[in-house]
């Protein structure tokens, strides 16, 4: 009886790790893109990809033209959402420590600072840079337990069909913890 | 080749207002919370000095001896945009409380953000103020949109929220509210 009891407990706690770390896939019927989400450590992280029309028309109503955002909406934009649910303190994150993996081999991301410089020529509005800036997924950030969370724009720099994982990392007072979204696809 | 580029005007245009009216992502989106984290060390609030909708300088300095929740946002800033017409219900029920509500706009112009207003139920009647450049962004140490502070009448931030928060909630209130008395926490 002890053992069953015993076994029982196991099991659920088995489950209940599983179950905090389970990962969700959502394809969109209408238009196809993708969300992928997963909750670890009392954290959720989400990639939803940003269709490339999608992101023509968000920037194009910003003030960019279409041939001056091109490079950034053809390279497999997703929106992010990193949220503090009931993480045990205060979460950190440097968004150039997160990685992209194809067939397990890591691949670089360009960061925001990058996409600033590469998007900012004598033509670009000053008010469309202002707002590619704050669109994107911050650079660095610390959310607080109990909600605080961001969503934004994280290019992968990836052709379509590219199908890769994707780990978020994060420290809590200096303790290292990671979640793996795994099998994101690249829209077409 | 005609048909191509038709469909392509088309998804652009239902895109647009897809994304500028938020829906789209709505059901997708975490929900709003209503806690407040309390900043463990008081941060003497930075300067700000910005023009309102009638081009007026409004100067965060002259709001001394008042309660006040500073949003920084922008139009096109999904939470931004939930969390809106709640702040407007915060401001409704606590401005005769000497509270204050301010919301700093990043990068957008009065015209787009006037046309925005007429989108949000109940449409913001709290002062927009107008950061073009984002300017503040640094001075405030937001790194994210949208990012909400509570200054105290003392002139010292207690309080703040990263992402959208549902601001009309009653513990929100409460919290804002019990400044007035202490002063401080």
């Amino acid at each position: 009886m002890k053992n069953i009891i015993l076994a029982s407990v196991i099991g659920l706690f088995s489950l209940s790790c599983f179950a905090e770390t389970i990962q969700s896939t959502h394809i969109d019927s209408a238009t196809g893109a993708g969300t992928w989400r997963i909750h670890a450590h009392g954290v959720s992280f989400s990639l939803t990809q940003i269709l490339p029309e999608q992101a023509q028309a968000f920037y194009v109503n910003r003030g960019f033209t279409l041939k001056q955002i091109e490079s950034y909406t053809s390279s497999c934009v997703y929106m992010a959402v990193l949220r503090n649910d009931n993480a045990p303190g205060t979460i950190h994150f440097i968004r150039n420590n997160w990685s992209i993996l194809i067939d397990g081999k890591p691949h670089s991301l360009v960061s925001v600072d990058n996409w600033v410089q590469k998007l900012t020529t004598d033509n670009t509005k000053n008010s469309a840079l202002v707002a590619f800036r704050w669109a994107q997924f911050p650079p660095e950030q610390e959310y607080e337990t109990g909600g605080d969370w961001n969503q934004g724009m994280l290019s992968v720099g990836l052709p379509s069909g590219t199908q890769f994982d994707a780990i978020a990392r994060w420290d809590i007072d200096g303790k290292a913890y990671e979640t793996k979204l795994q099998g994101v696809r690249c829209g077409k | 080749m005609v048909n191509k580029q038709l469909t392509r005007i088309l998804m652009m245009v239902s895109t647009v207002i897809l994304l500028t009216s938020g829906i789209s992502y709505a059901e997708e989106l975490p929900p709003l919370t209503h806690k407040l984290t309390a900043i463990k060390k008081l941060i003497k609030v930075p300067n700000l000095r910005l023009k309102n909708m009638n081009e007026e300088i409004v100067d965060i300095k002259d709001l001394k001896g008042k309660i006040v929740v500073i949003n920084f946002w922008a139009t096109w800033c999904p939470p931004c945009r939930r969390e809106m017409g709640s702040l407007e219900r915060l401001h409704l029920a606590t401005k005769d409380k000497n509270v204050v509500v301010l919301a700093v706009n990043i990068g957008e112009d009065i015209d787009t953000v006037f046309s925005f207003m007429g989108q949000v139920e109940p449409s913001p009647s709290f002062p927009i103020l107008f950061d073009p450049d984002a300017a503040s962004m640094k001075d405030w140490k937001v790194r994210g949109l949208p990012t909400t502070y509570i200054i105290n009448p003392n002139g010292f931030i207690v309080y703040r929220a990263v992402g959208g928060r549902e601001f009309d909630h009653p513990d929100i209130q409460q919290t804002i509210l019990s400044l007035s008395s202490n002063g401080q926490i």
